[in-house]
């Protein structure tokens, strides 16, 4: 399937007017990171729709739409591709790299930066993009304090952007494991992890591990939250 | 030393991507038995078309001696599908921060015994570095890995016992496959690295491979002690007379690739 044809689409939500819910959600991001700009672009393959969002100002974001860059931008075409993480210093300076890059930094905009790639279990696929303005020894030292949290930041965003549509949503519902519900349940009743360990006879980081992919299923931030959804769900009892 | 292959530098490796198969083809299965599919030598699956990232060790020579493959546990992958009997059919972990490794493979025909440069116990740990601190890099912090019991054992010997397993050990062919939980620590790999008394950077720059094999014909002449010492003087000649950033690149990688000759030829006489 042709991804650039879809991507048409993107410009959608790039209309100053229309009311962004994820955009607060990429403003918190970029704050909590100490980063310049965040944008995120994903497919959905079970709708055929294209999404973006970005903390860039309108003019920068209409230039960009307005000149097809979400058709060419490396960035976008090139990263999503990868597994890991895309330093934009990997991307190879071809025409498209410059084409974008020229006209950003006339907006103000670096080529300092990362996208990471996201991959959904539908074949939905998606990417968060950070800009910063640090020097390249600076930026260096920031992505490796951040780059953990931010990957977990990056799938969040994602999910929820695939999950406002409702027949992802239905397709999606959070799939947990006999253990992961198990571990909620001991989490639910008070249990520390290292107790959880002892009572299950697996060491604590096989506990955090499953707390942790309960959280992604679960889209949640925190341990008590997960819990506080997995007991709304009716996943497990109320402790 | 350990190239990161992707989807971004796949067409770079055309030969390195099709001795990757074909040494995985030998492994899993004529050695092992596994229910792969060969075509043309080669061992291929449909995520090999997702675009998985792949660390492939090479020896001095620059063939291709070990490979693994990772791949999202928030997309698409083994444990999701093929491996379901492993969990019993529950769903996997699905995590950012959690990378599933598989086909973790080294060629036990072409690399000998003992803990030197070629051996396969050295393939084995360099190749174990690397996907940790890969991983790491990437801001991912555990590897759920599918392996077999042999491989199991390996781990626990060279310092890299998984701190848990997920579900169970289920049949893949003539031997059971099950998977195992990694943290990508500095402790681990630490121990991994003293174990292997592997001490250096493992891996190696795409330019540094693609210099190296446009110098090959150069290179094929290394191989009495009297010539090496000859090609260490043409070396550092090669260096002072590029002109451009790329000859001098390409000098200086040819030098690392002859550094590494001199240094396997050390260690085979001590």
């Amino acid at each position: 399937m042709a991804i650039t044809d879809l991507m048409d689409h993107l410009d959608l939500s790039f209309v100053p007017e229309r009311k962004d819910p994820f955009k607060e959600l990429l403003l918190k991001t970029r704050d909590k990171f100490g980063l310049d700009h965040v944008a995120y672009a994903g497919f959905n393959p079970i709708s055929g729709t294209t999404h973006g969002h970005v903390t860039y100002d309108d003019r920068w974001t209409q230039h960009y739409a307005s000149q097809g860059f979400f058709r060419i931008d490396p960035t976008l075409i090139e990263a999503r591709r990868s597994v890991a993480p895309v330093d934009w210093s990997r991307l190879e300076h071809t025409a498209n790299f410059k084409a974008v890059f020229r006209d950003a930094h006339d907006f103000g905009i670096t080529d300092t930066g990362l996208t990471i790639p996201v991959r959904g279990p539908y074949g939905d696929i998606g990417g968060l993009s950070v800009t910063s303005e640090l020097s390249q020894t600076e930026w260096g030292k920031l992505k490796r304090h951040i780059i953990s949290d931010l990957q977990q930041a990056a799938a969040n965003v994602h999910d929820l952007v695939m999950q406002a549509n409702p027949l992802m949503q239905a397709l999606t519902s959070p799939q947990l494991s006999t253990r992961e519900v198990e571990i909620l349940q001991w989490t639910a009743a008070g249990k520390s992890q290292q107790d959880i360990g002892d009572i299950l006879s697996i060491s604590h980081r096989t506990v955090e591990v499953h707390l942790r992919s309960s959280r992604q299923k679960l889209h949640a931030l925190t341990t008590a939250q997960a819990v506080g959804r997995a007991i709304a769900l009716g996943i497990v009892g109320p402790g | 030393m350990i190239l990161v292959i992707d989807a971004l530098n796949k067409h770079k490796f055309p030969h390195i991507m099709d001795e990757m198969f074909r040494l995985r083809a030998r492994v899993f299965g004529d050695r092992m038995g596994w229910d792969v599919t060969i075509k043309n030598g080669m061992e291929r699956d449909k995520f090999d078309d997702m675009d998985p990232s792949y660390a492939v060790g090479l020896d001095d020579e620059g063939r291709v001696v070990s490979c693994v493959r990772a791949l999202q546990t928030t997309g698409p992958h083994m444990l999701a599908d093929v491996f379901s009997a492993i969990l019993n059919g529950e769903p996997p972990l699905r995590s950012a921060t959690i990378w599933e490794s598989t086909r973790f493979c080294v060629d036990t025909k072409r690399l000998g015994r003992g803990k030197g440069r070629s051996s396969v116990s050295y393939a084995t740990c360099e190749l174990m570095i690397a996907s940790l601190e890969a991983a790491k890099e990437a801001g991912v912090t555990d590897i759920v890995t599918v392996i077999d019991p042999l491989m199991d054992r390996i781990l626990k010997r060279s310092g890299n016992t998984p701190y848990g397993y997920v579900g169970k050990q289920a049949d893949m062919g003539k031997v059971p496959a099950l998977a195992a939980l990694l943290d990508c620590t500095e402790e681990r790999i630490a121990r991994i690295r003293a174990f292997a008394e592997i001490h250096h950077d493992v891996f190696i720059a795409e330019d540094e491979i693609l210099a190296a094999q446009n110098y090959q014909p150069a290179a094929q002449p290394a191989r009495s002690s009297a010539k090496i010492i000859d090609l260490a003087g043409y070396c550092t000649e090669q260096i002072d007379a590029a002109l451009t950033e790329k000859e001098r690149g390409a000098a200086l990688a040819l030098q690392r690739v002859l550094f590494d000759k001199f240094h396997s030829t050390r260690a085979c006489n001590a």
